[in-house]
């Protein structure tokens, strides 16, 4: 017995079962991993930061509320930040208690932003820094980490 | 009710640990280093750190020797003498590509932005031009004269901490007049 071509109909019909799979597999494991790649690459924004402040404080200065830029005690607040910063990335980065990292985060940029807010209102420079606290924020919520250093 | 953020084991706390010694190395390193700036050391820039840093011996800072700043940095730099004649092309210094003209005019929103936070004035004064820059709200910086055709350049190596009428970091500001023809006053 000789099977008859299927119609084009058919063939929308068979694929679409298909294609539904296919994106619910894919919706998985993004929802397995977003919280992951989040937290690896907040821990980046982090570092990069970090980083800079400990090896240039003298640059970042002019971001410490209150004191002047040219004095030692905002370096050392600087210096105090980016080891912050850096040891939070670090915990971040490796899913080292990725929750509590990412509320001290959290909190720290909402420091940020409020410090940036008052002394230069909305800008952009504010705004990128909520976007940074809201992925925090985000990070303190979930419960399911992949790549995490345990023991 | 309890709520449970993570914990911590004994692998994690030495890494951590261990991170938190490196970052304790980097910032000895970064507090030996406090004074200098990416620009400060560069050009010579607005934040008053520089301004008594021993940057101003630093050999990257000897290969500017045109690049200007207000008030008391030019006269740090006025402490060793200056050589004559023209100094190296603006556009053969690495920190060309974020120099933003500020005269001749028009400024470009570029320039505007970049002098953010500054207070930089240039005026004809008989055959050339007088240049003053400095510090928005600090006191007034000493004027500096050059011949007619000089160009006039903000530094700004990121524009992204200009922000709301603010400079966030005045380390990567600096201020550089050229000659007509592109090189570095001296």
């Amino acid at each position: 017995m000789s099977q008859r071509p299927r119609t084009p109909r058919q063939g929308t019909a068979v694929q679409l079962p298909t294609l539904r799979r296919a994106a619910e597999r894919a919706s998985a494991i993004a929802a397995e991993w977003t919280p992951t790649v989040s937290r690896v690459l907040l821990g980046l924004v982090l570092a990069w930061f970090g980083y800079h402040e400990l090896v240039r404080p003298g640059e970042w200065t002019g971001y410490v509320p209150v004191f002047s830029p040219g004095s030692s005690l905002a370096i050392v607040l600087v210096l105090a930040h980016g080891w912050i910063l850096l040891v939070l990335a670090a915990a971040l980065a490796a899913g080292i208690a990725p929750r509590t990292a990412a509320a001290i985060a959290a909190v720290m940029l909402l420091e940020i932003v409020i410090s940036l807010s008052a002394t230069a209102g909305l800008s952009d420079l504010t705004l990128r820094d909520v976007g940074v606290l809201g992925l925090a924020v985000g990070l303190t919520g979930c419960t399911r980490h992949r790549l995490v250093l345990r023991g | 009710m309890s709520i449970r953020v993570g914990s911590a084991g004994p692998r994690g706390l030495a890494l951590l640990a261990a991170v938190g010694v490196a970052a304790l190395i980097l910032g000895v390193q970064g507090w030996s280093a406090r004074h200098v700036g990416l620009m400060t050391s560069a050009t010579g820039g607005f934040s008053t750190p520089a301004r008594s840093s021993p940057a101003a011996s630093t050999p990257r800072q000897a290969a500017s020797p045109g690049a200007t700043s207000p008030g008391s940095a030019a006269s740090g730099q006025g402490s060793s003498p200056a050589p004559s004649g023209a100094g190296p092309l603006l556009s053969s210094e690495p920190y060309a590509s974020f120099a933003y003209q500020v005269w001749p005019g028009p400024t470009g929103a570029a320039a505007q932005q970049a002098m953010t936070g500054l207070a930089i004035s240039v005026k004809r004064q008989g055959s050339g031009i007088s240049v003053t820059a400095g510090v928005s709200g600090q006191p007034a910086p000493a004027v500096h004269s050059y011949p007619d055709g000089a160009r006039v350049y903000v530094l700004e190596a990121a524009l992204g901490d200009d922000s709301g009428g603010s400079d966030f970091n005045l380390g990567d500001d600096g201020l550089v007049v050229t000659n007509a023809q592109g090189r570095i006053a001296q």
